[in-house]
């Protein structure tokens, strides 16, 4: 057997017992609330990946460490795995109750949990959930069982875990952006030298906010399952809600304004909390990523509310700020809550194409790299803003003068811009070649007329941004056949930042020899 | 036998910003959260979670002037 493979495989492993862990934990949920029907799918749910991720890991124990290569496979077949296996729950759950399994007490059937019937539809919210995006193929998610209220907001949370700890344990290298996190003046290593003690102290960072968020949460006023619920997807920045209408449901300033500082927490480099709660709160304007997350939050803000202000979206200023502010700090985090919604105020959906537009631009920019958000990354952003200065200035030195760029302390030499700029342009274009295609799939599948094209390349970047704000085309019935699985691509593409997927296909095909 | 020889307890003590008050916000908070499930919202468990949120803020603005 291929030792690249038996590597992979007993990663892999790994992750679908550790999946099968969180789904066997869940049972606490319906046994509290009384959801004993939902019990048999959670075992058999659990059961499926335990059976697997046992026989791969013991199979390959003897396999050699994963090096680069291996970490990004395992990391994108590692996610694609845990959505399927972690989409079992739905389709079960769903047909329990549809069927009516005779001793087992289920309740009537909904036509919410009826879609999950349909496995594409239970794949969609089970990677929604685990990349953190907060799509969904629900059109009422206060009517789902509480245990899969609980397991949507469960995937999104441990995804959030997920992908800090990708970013900053296993695909910082050179080039990635993410090295920027620890290679400043001012800290030179890591939280801690090893993988291992670096991703307890993020569990430890990320359970602790996620106690501070619930508790915050429920003293705005959110009852207890909701703020345990938007608790953790907040911080995830994931965005799945339990209500109908997403926060807009509970119509509350004070809500709204205390969700503010948890998807913020969420958008920080986790290195970066780590030293704050060190005490080290320098951090907050001297790290180049926490200082922009602040400008680039307030400044977007701003535009937005002047723009749904000057637009006479909203009759006051103050609530012209109320949901500009929520709304594009929800976008720009990739949380995905929506407070704009029909039933209360003014639909995102409807809104100016301009202020559509501005949110669209936060959900592809996304926050710091490091922490729970998608998008291209504040880093990236910054690297080929400068780097395109850096060029352009380099015209009027001497070609004997020896210039370095300077980014967030660290004060690269030529090979070491070329890496850092390259892989920004690089994740850049490709972001914007996948959001082209999805768009275009979008544009062909979509009735002609039904929605506006700023609805599409809204809808498509909330997508690959892993965001999940919706201006309506998401949905059971609203969205194809096909547009779901270009979602799903989206998705997945998204949460990984494109290249280990890439990486990963390029493997997939040479191995099947379709290709060279 | 201490805290920090209970099973997963001890691995969270071991692991995070390498403080006593956070590690003890870290291990109050879920009983916090099942108190409050239980006891439901009153004047009592609302000023507990209030002080509790404001003491985290207080706490790291404390840290960061005394360094």
């Amino acid at each position: 057997m291929n030792e690249t493979i038996e590597t992979i495989g007993r990663d892999l492993g790994r992750m679908l017992e550790a999946l099968a862990g969180l789904l066997f934990v869940s049972i606490i949920v319906p046994l509290v609330w009384g959801e004993y029907y939902a019990i048999p799918a959670l075992i058999v749910s659990g059961s499926i990946p335990f059976a697997i991720g046992y026989f791969f890991r013991t199979r390959f124990r003897e396999a050699t460490r994963p090096g680069k290569l291996h970490g990004m496979i395992i990391a994108a077949t590692g996610w694609f795995c845990v959505a399927v296996f972690g989409s079992v729950p739905f389709l079960l759950i769903a047909w329990t109750v549809e069927i009516g399994l005779p001793l087992l007490e289920t309740p009537s059937q909904t036509g919410t949990l009826a879609a999950f019937t349909n496995p594409l539809n239970a794949l969609f919210e089970s990677m929604s959930g685990f990349t953190g995006t907060g799509l969904t193929m629900t059109d009422n998610e206060e009517v789902l069982p509480r245990t899969l209220q609980w397991w949507r907001s469960f995937s999104e949370w441990v995804g959030g875990v997920g992908v800090i700890v990708l970013t900053t344990a296993i695909l910082a290298r050179p080039g990635s952006g993410s090295l920027t996190l620890y290679e400043s003046e001012a800290r030179s290593e890591r939280i801690h030298p090893s993988i291992v003690s670096t991703v307890q102290t993020i569990w430890w960072i990320f359970i602790l906010f996620t106690f501070v968020s619930i508790l915050l949460l429920w003293t705005a006023g959110m009852p207890i399952w909701g703020a345990i619920n938007h608790g953790m997807t907040g911080l995830s920045t994931g965005g799945f809600s339990i209500t109908d209408n997403s926060i807009a449901t509970y119509d509350s300033a004070a809500i709204d304004f205390a969700l503010l500082p948890v998807m913020l927490l969420g958008s920080i480099a986790f290195p970066v909390h780590y030293l704050i709660l060190q005490g080290d709160l320098r951090n907050l304007y001297a790290d180049l990523q926490t200082r922009w997350v602040f400008i680039y939050m307030s400044v977007g803000t701003f535009a937005l509310t002047a723009l749904v202000y000057a637009s006479d979206t909203y009759d006051s200023l103050f609530a012209a700020f109320r949901y500009g502010s929520f709304q594009f700090v929800s976008a720009a985090t990739c949380a995905g809550f929506q407070t704009a919604v029909d039933t209360t105020n003014v639909a995102l959906g409807r809104w100016p194409a301009q202020a559509q537009l501005t949110v669209t631009f936060g959900m592809i920019v996304g926050g710091a790299a490091g922490s729970t958000v998608g998008g291209i990354k504040l880093i990236r952003v910054l690297t080929l803003l400068k780097g395109i200065r850096f060029r352009i200035t380099d015209v009027f030195y001497p070609e004997t003068a020896v210039r370095r760029l300077k980014i967030n302390g660290r004060r690269l030499d030529e090979r070491e811009m070329r890496q850092e700029f390259e892989e920004a342009a690089i994740i850049g274009l490709l972001w914007f070649i996948f959001l082209g295609i999805g768009m275009f799939v979008l544009l062909l599948i979509l009735p002609q007329g039904e929605y506006t094209l700023e609805n599409i390349i809204f809808e498509v970047a909330s997508a690959q941004g892993n965001v999940g704000l919706s201006a309506g085309i998401t949905g059971p019935e609203s969205l194809p056949t096909l547009g779901k699985v270009v979602f799903l691509f989206n998705m997945w593409i998204g949460r990984l930042e494109i290249i280990p997927v890439l990486v990963t296909l390029r493997a997939v095909f040479r191995r099947g020899g379709i290709y060279e | 036998m201490t805290v920090s020889d209970l099973p997963v307890v001890g691995q969270l003590l071991e692991s995070g910003a390498e403080d006593r008050v956070f590690d003890g916000l870290l291990l109050i908070g879920p009983v916090l959260i099942v108190g409050i499930a239980i006891l439901g919202r009153s004047v009592i468990t609302t000023g507990i979670a209030t002080t509790y949120v404001l003491f985290f803020v207080a706490y790291i603005l404390y840290l960061g002037v005394r360094s």
